[in-house]
């Protein structure tokens, strides 16, 4: 009885000595890795942008205000030190995303604009421009929901029983993901600019 | 015997308490347009292409995929909604696994008829040689004009053959040896650990008694899987597999049920083996460019 005993509590301990920690490991590192693929394609936007400017300065230079905008908000998130730790701050975090998100705004408001100039979006230059930014654009999508996949993962192992308490003792948090606000935020300022845009265009 | 049953109870319920720790988070199913199975390379739920067409266009990539390794596949459907094209797109790019494992050299040439859209989903390895510009001047220059006639084929072949020549273009691994699938190689190492604990298990259940020669064998072949796998966690299943196996079941049928409950997931995925087509485990980051007509 005593034997049968002892190898329960063996079985138990090593169960649950199983059950979390090397998950945690695993979904960690699948955090990083996506959380480096965003920043990734988020610079890979950003190194467009000086490009696009320029098409666009060739054709229209006009729309300074516009110009202007988008310069500043990829100023803005060149300032913003975009460092793999950043998804352990979550202040720093979100005030990533809203550089992000100001960019984005800015970009699609200059898109906006150049539907105004047919010679300007039947340049191939800016053609090319163009495609290369919106497969950058589905890049950081497919990115963003691959980082939120992950972080759900890591987020669930950490606060269930009983890889918790594993956590807990390894000191593991749950890590900050694209929050309602933010998409909320992202997705609808477009549509907030299209007005100011048509009406400052015009 | 009520000492068994003693010891059944609390082992039955450590077994559940250990599954739930296991299982894995099931994903919530939406209402979404379903991604259909891949099974050659050109797939048409819109019956727009006729039989002769649809078979000229497959010998066309399966020649292509037989030449240069890459992956091409065609699929038409009526309608992408709720979704964007982008987000069906990317749902069917990570289901299919189109390119070689490590290559990711393929490409996807989506269709959706009803919504007058397209796009071409190009996989990781081929975005240097098809960037999104290139991707975007495919559909703007070669295949909208056909469709905004009303020719498909004539769009989908000239698309193709623009794709083809562009691939051709870069320098990829010639070889089409299989890259060893890693998740079916553990799980028969899994299997032969269980078939061979049961071995062991006769032998020690002889010498130390039913319960310790079981405990001995499960402690024993967790460490041996922990050495395999350098994994904590399937070295606990093993053990804990090990343990049930040989205190229960004495006929050795039962192993292979067994193992299947454990492991409770479908390994089998993509893979050029079997003759039929099949995805190759490429992958896919959102790279091409979308286009209406």
């Amino acid at each position: 009885m005593r034997q049968m005993f002892s190898i329960a509590v063996i079985v138990c301990m090593l169960t649950l000595s199983g059950c979390g920690y090397n998950t945690l490991q695993e979904t960690d590192e699948q955090i990083k890795a996506s959380w480096a693929e965003v920043l990734n394609q988020y610079k890979r936007r950003a190194d467009l942008v000086p490009n696009l400017v320029s098409t666009v300065k060739g054709f229209a230079a006009q729309e300074k205000d516009v110009l202007l905008g988008v310069t500043n908000a990829r100023s803005k998130v060149g300032s913003v030190q975009a460092t793999p730790e950043l998804i352990n701050d979550a202040n720093a975090f979100s005030k990533f995303q809203q550089a992000q998100g100001e960019l984005s705004s800015a970009l699609s408001r200059l898109l906006m604009v150049t539907e105004n100039y047919p010679e300007l979006k039947s340049d191939a230059n800016f053609r090319d421009l163009q495609a290369q930014l919106e497969g950058t654009e589905n890049r950081i999508t497919v990115a963003r929901n691959r980082y939120i996949k992950a972080v759900q993962a890591y987020n669930i192992v950490v606060r269930s029983f009983p890889s918790n308490l594993t956590a807990m003792l390894f000191g593991y948090q749950t890590k900050p993901s694209f929050s309602v606000e933010n998409e909320q935020e992202i997705s609808s300022a477009p549509k907030v600019d299209f007005g100011t845009s048509e009406a400052t265009g015009k | 015997m009520p000492e068994l049953n003693r010891f059944i109870a609390p082992a039955l319920l450590w077994v559940c308490l250990f599954l739930t720790c296991w299982m894995p988070a099931i994903p919530a199913v939406q209402a979404e347009v379903a991604v259909p199975p891949l099974k050659k390379h050109v797939t048409d739920l819109t019956a727009t292409l006729a039989a002769s067409e649809l078979a000229q266009l497959e010998q066309k990539l399966a020649a292509f995929e037989q030449a240069k390794g890459s992956q091409i596949a065609v699929l038409l459907v009526s309608t992408t909604q709720p979704e964007t094209i982008e987000q069906y797109a990317m749902r069917v790019a990570e289901a299919w696994k189109l390119g070689r494992k490590g290559v990711d050299d393929g490409i996807l040439l989506l269709i959706a008829k009803n919504d007058r859209a397209l796009r071409i989903e190009v996989g990781y390895g081929l975005e240097g040689a098809v960037p999104d510009a290139k991707a975007k001047r495919i559909i703007a220059e070669i295949i909208t004009p056909s469709f905004k006639q009303g020719h498909f084929v004539a769009g989908i072949d000239a698309g193709i053959d623009a794709l083809i020549k562009l691939i051709n273009g870069e320098p990829l691994p010639v070889s089409r040896v299989k890259p060893a699938d890693d998740t079916q190689s553990n799980l028969d190492n899994f299997v032969s650990i269980l078939i061979f604990s049961v071995i062991l298990g006769r032998v020690l259940q002889v010498f130390l008694g039913r319960l310790i020669g079981s405990g001995v064998t499960g402690i024993g072949l967790g460490l041996v899987g922990w050495m395999i796998f350098s994994s904590v966690a399937i070295a606990m299943l093993i053990a804990i597999a090990a343990f049930i196996l040989n205190l229960f079941l004495n006929a050795s049928t039962g192993v292979y049920r067994g193992s299947r409950g454990w492991t409770g997931h479908d390994y089998r995925h993509g893979g050029f083996s079997g003759g039929g087509f099949g995805g190759g485990g490429g992958g896919f980051g959102g790279g091409g460019a979308s286009g209406r007509w």
